[in-house]
């Protein structure tokens, strides 16, 4: 009786999910026995998920209002050089213990700003402008890694305080501490999708933008917010960033771009918009991260896993339309009594 | 008459290059010459002909970043093959890059125009797909000039007419431009004159009008791809002549570069808008920057920033004004 309740209430797309990514894990322990199924490598899955996971869910909201967002990565990266910098320039092995601390706090409030700015400016080329979301995001994707390379001339800004570093690798029992912001961020994400109304206009928005114009959504501010949004979180993982590596340069991360639109898409989000549950992000996250501890300890080289990157990707698009079209057939079929 | 040149976006960019040729001429003489047009125009033909396929490609409302992919394929397997079989022929080697080229353009075709899926994500996936193939299977390794059948390097320092300056050197224009011109006048032939072009600015306007007007969808997509592989495959050639030393992680990377430039040149990414001579003008512009930053004191390193700030700038004026033209016809797209 429980079962069947919770079988109702959780999405059947989101089952399948979960299934493949159980299946996934199991086969990959099997296959790399000793090395797979060891705290160290899910340590080392543990480090690198956050990073990579804020900006896949950056993506996600992009994706589900219908757009896209080429910048996050740009976007980040310059977050992380502004944040650096002010770290660089203000801490010296002489200022305390205390200015330390508020010096650290200012540069990541500094990052935060910014990438909120750069989303700023890509939600109000899209709504205001009305410049399609992938030309935008493009432009100031290519506009943010110049202004970041002009200012430090493609080299890596480094010298951070221990105290900064200590975010990148501390741990709270066993989680580390970047995990546990990543997971804090998933459930505000998903809240603020699932529970508020900008969640629902969102949705709204990327499914039918003349209807949701319509039926009264300020369609420019919820597109905005949106960018908003997205262009924190990128902030958010570029702190993660910089104090995991301890420099901060253009150009870091930028395989992330191809895998974050491959997560999105393997966890549901329509591309198109309108459809998409962060839980399915989270679990397209998982089978990225697992697959890609896998092929390291396989010991692939990074051309072939981009190849099965590109494929992977490829494979999922064409495996929801086959699915869409199967369901739409479906529901000819339910239709057709009435009809007749 | 004067009205419509004025309106146009290529007007525009035309007058900022000449401005900006200007500027650099001032800070270096030495620019201004007529060896220096030849230089630049030898090292621009590729990226030209490769903005062309964009165009293409933007046209039909679509867009294609699987382009360098396919270009450096077409052209490392076509040296190597010629390596292989030892038949030193230019024309050989046009035949197999092009072939290769509409193979890979083929398969973006196919999942597009059948499965209808998102151009943008499904060429960044075959970008990745074709890219890591080629590095997988056919590998990382270079061919110099050492290696190189002749034909290539034939084809990269043939000039069609030389002329000799005082000082004894010769400069002269490079045989590129016959490729370079053979593309465009084809491209503005089929676009201009044929049905299939007219379906390519259909399809890009409006897909459902185009569909009820009769026109053949999958047809007109899969002729798209499979063009601008072809396209890919002639500029892998051109490519591997001109920097004579060719290794297969080259090219891929400079997508952005390419696309920028030709929505720089007035192209629009909805689709259904755009001129090869604003797709070239914006080329070229690229091209400018990018041998003249370093006149005018500024290291590579500000490159995208001047492509970002220009391409935003261009984007958001264009956009800006189809609106205000939208709200003089009264039509409403949101």
């Amino acid at each position: 009786m429980l079962f069947s309740k919770i079988i109702k209430k959780v999405n059947a797309n989101i089952l399948i999910l979960f299934f493949i990514t159980i299946i996934i894990v199991i086969m990959l322990s099997i296959l790399l026995k000793d090395t797979f199924l060891t705290i160290r490598n899910f340590q080392s899955m543990a480090y690198q998920v956050p990073e990579f996971g804020l900006l896949a869910l950056a993506m996600a909201i992009a994706m589900m209002s219908g757009g896209i967002d080429l910048s996050v990565i740009a976007n980040a990266n310059l977050s992380g050089i502004l944040a650096a910098l002010v770290m660089t320039n203000y801490i010296t092995p002489e200022t305390g213990e205390m200015q330390v601390i508020l010096y650290i706090i200012l540069a990541i409030f500094s990052a935060l700003a910014l990438s909120s700015m750069c989303g700023l400016l890509n939600g109000l080329l899209i709504s205001y402008l009305g410049v399609p979301a992938i030309l935008a995001t493009l432009g100031t994707m290519i506009f943010y890694s110049g202004v970041g390379m002009a200012i430090t001339e493609g080299k890596g800004v480094v010298g951070f305080p221990d105290q900064f570093l200590e975010i990148g690798v501390a741990k709270i029992s066993i989680f580390p501490i970047p995990l546990i912001i990543f997971i804090i961020a998933v459930v505000i994400v998903s809240l603020i999708l699932s529970k508020t109304p900008l969640g629902q206009k969102i949705y709204l928005l990327g499914t039918n933008p003349i209807a949701a114009r319509f039926s009264g959504i300020n369609n420019d501010i919820v597109l905005i917010k949106t960018y908003i949004l997205t262009g924190f979180l990128a902030g958010m993982s570029s702190v993660i960033m910089i104090s995991r590596v301890n420099s901060a340069k253009i150009g870091y991360g930028n395989t992330y771009l191809l895998q974050a639109i491959l997560v999105v898409v393997l966890g549901g989000v329509d591309p198109y918009g309108g459809r998409g549950k962060i839980s399915g992000v989270i679990m397209g996250i998982i089978i990225l991260q697992s697959l890609q501890s896998g092929f390291t300890l396989f010991g692939f080289d990074p051309y072939s896993k981009r190849f099965i990157w590109g494929l992977m990707l490829l494979l999922v698009m064409v495996i929801n339309y086959v699915n869409t079209k199967r369901q739409e057939k479906i529901s000819k079929k339910e239709k057709k009594p009435i009809m007749n | 008459m004067f009205d419509k040149i004025l309106k146009r976006n290529e007007t525009y960019l035309l007058l900022i290059i000449i401005l900006y040729s200007i500027v650099v001429t001032c800070s270096n003489k030495s620019f201004m010459s007529l060896e220096n047009l030849f230089d630049t125009l030898r090292s621009g033909t590729g990226m030209m002909i490769l903005g062309i396929g964009v165009l293409v490609a933007l046209l039909s409302g679509g867009i294609d970043v699987s382009f360098t992919a396919i270009a450096i394929s077409s052209g490392y397997i076509a040296v190597r093959t010629i390596m292989v079989i030892g038949i030193d022929n230019l024309f050989l080697a046009f035949v197999i890059s092009c072939s290769i080229g509409v193979f890979l353009g083929a398969i973006n075709g196919i999942i597009i125009s059948y499965f209808k899926l998102p151009t943008l994500i499904t060429t960044l996936g075959t970008l990745n797909l074709f890219h890591g193939l080629l590095l997988t299977i056919i590998g990382t390794k270079s061919v110099n000039a050492a290696q190189m059948p002749k034909c290539f390097i034939k084809f990269g320092s043939a000039k069609l007419f030389t002329i000799t300056t005082a000082s004894g050197t010769t400069y002269g224009l490079s045989v590129f431009v016959i490729p370079l011109i053979v593309v465009i006048v084809l491209t503005w032939f089929i676009l201009k004159y044929t049905m299939l072009g007219r379906g390519i600015y259909a399809i890009g306007n409006n897909m459902e009008s185009a569909v009820r007007a009769g026109i053949n969808v999958i047809k007109t997509q899969l002729f798209v791809y499979c063009y601008i592989g072809f396209l890919n495959g002639i500029m892998g050639v051109v490519f591997v002549s001109e920097v004579r030393w060719v290794n297969p992680v080259y090219l891929v990377g400079t997508e952005l570069t390419v696309i920028a430039a030709v929505v720089i040149g007035g192209a629009k990414l909805t689709g259904g808008s755009g001129t090869i001579f604003g797709a070239l003008l914006g080329v070229g512009f690229i091209t400018l920057l990018n041998s003249t930053l370093v006149f005018l004191g500024l290291s590579s390193s500000w490159m995208d920033f001047f492509i970002g700030f220009v391409m935003i700038i261009s984007i958001g004026i264009n956009s800006y004004r189809s609106i205000l033209k939208d709200r003089r016809i009264l039509s409403f797209k949101l």
